[in-house]
């Protein structure tokens, strides 16, 4: 298809057919193409039956009109070669197209015509005539749609998608954020709480037990010379449990009093402990056997940590030797605000 | 030159008889024929082009009358004088 086809080429064609010899036939398709084109310049016309009519047309001078400079100029008179193909050849080449007629159109058939634009009313009549190609045809057309409607609907549901993304990212990414966030702030501010409650239960009980190794160094010191000393062990059951009572009413009371002092001890460390002042006497209290000066801190304060407190209002600098029945004066502590 | 003046020509050239020549003639055309179908071109170096080219489908208006017509479309034989063959009509 569309391939140009030479002399050489021609006579080869021409050889198969006729089943002439090569150089015959090369030198018949010579002759013959060279006689029309001399006979048409020397005589004008010449005509082959079966071929057609080569023809040599006069064509007189004539003016024109340059398009771009409006001159006039005149187009000298030429010889022009012209060739019209027997009716048979022309029908034989036009076999193709050989079922159309001229067709009168109506008006109906004018619409139709504008709208389809002309061109599928002749592509639809050119079926009958075309058949293989058109048959071949209409296989990959469905294919092709489906496959361009699949991508459409892929475009569409990408699209839709990117669309939904942009929308709701603000939500979604917001909610992802804090999704991510979450679980590590809360490990985050865990461990720090973890950390400081421990170090501070840690401090806590360090100091505690500092304090209490000191009372225990009093109390044991305390304690063997009043075992020495007190020989009647069997007298303290009996007074213990009002001891305790009155204990119990006298911290009561003493708390109920002092309202600074309702502050929580639970979480009441050694550094608390510098917040107070003594204002004053509270009460005195004698020492029994076994009493250290934490117990009676613990007793008139509600915790141990104030003995020192009580140390220092007596004077007593030996710790480790209270006198049994010595008179203890119990400080009356104001507490001093935060800090200092 | 009509038909007949032509065979002599070409008989006399190629040493045939005429009516072989006519036999020919016709044998070359229906060659050069077979060639258009298949949508090929000739092309002869000295002569020309010969082509078949396709014309389109049109609507032609009958001044007179004022009716339309659909002209289908047609292929149509078409020959382009070579420029050798141009020069030598001057």
């Amino acid at each position: 298809m569309d391939s140009k086809i030479n002399q050489s080429q021609l006579t080869d064609l021409f050889a198969q057919a006729s089943g002439m010899s090569k150089s015959a036939s090369e030198q018949f398709v010579k002759s013959f193409f060279d006689i029309i084109s001399e006979k048409v310049l020397s005589e004008g016309l010449v005509k082959v039956k079966g071929f057609g009519t080569f023809k040599l047309l006069q064509i007189e001078d004539r003016e024109s009109v340059n398009v771009n400079t409006g001159e006039r100029f005149t187009i000298e008179g030429h010889q022009k070669i012209t060739f019209t193909p027997d009716a048979e050849l022309k029908e034989s080449v036009n076999r193709p197209f050989a079922s159309f007629e001229t067709v009168e159109i109506t008006e109906e058939q004018e619409k139709v015509l504008e709208e389809l634009d002309q061109t599928p009313v002749v592509v639809g009549d050119d079926e009958e005539d075309v058949e293989g190609p058109q048959v071949r045809d209409i296989t990959p057309e469905p294919r092709k749609r489906i496959l361009r409607t699949i991508l459409l609907w892929l475009l569409c549901i990408v699209l839709v998608g990117y669309l939904v993304w942009i929308l709701l990212w603000p939500v979604i990414g917001n909610g992802i954020i804090a999704y991510l966030d979450k679980p590590q702030t809360e490990k985050v501010s865990i461990t720090a709480i973890d950390r400081d409650s421990v170090s501070a239960a840690r401090l806590q009980a360090e100091q505690e037990l500092e304090i209490e190794s000191v009372g225990q160094t009093v109390q044991t010191e305390t304690v063997e010379p009043e075992k020495s000393v007190e020989p009647v062990p069997a007298v303290q059951p009996e007074t213990k449990p009002a001891a305790a009572e009155q204990e119990k009413v006298i911290t009561q009371s003493f708390l109920m009093d002092e309202e600074d002092m309702m502050r929580d001890l639970s979480t009441f460390t050694v550094a608390d402990t510098v917040k107070y002042r003594i204002a004053g006497c509270l009460t005195t209290h004698v020492m029994k056997s076994g009493e250290t000066l934490t117990k009676l801190s613990l007793r008139y304060y509600g915790t141990k940590k104030l003995w020192p407190y009580i140390a220092a209002y007596n004077g007593i600098t030996d710790f480790g030797h209270i006198d049994p029945s010595a008179v203890i004066r119990i400080p009356k502590i104001a507490y001093r605000g935060n800090g200092k | 030159m009509n038909n007949k003046q032509f065979l002599t020509e070409l008989s006399g050239k190629c040493q045939m008889t005429q009516e072989n020549a006519a036999g020919m003639v016709q044998t070359l055309v229906e060659v050069m024929d077979k060639v258009w179908q298949n949508g090929d071109t000739i092309s002869l170096s000295g002569f020309g082009v010969l082509e078949v080219k396709k014309k389109n489908e049109r609507i032609s208006v009958n001044p007179t009358t004022g009716v339309r017509m659909l002209v289908p479309p047609k292929l149509v034989l078409s020959y382009k004088p070579s420029t050798l063959l141009k020069e030598k009509l001057k």
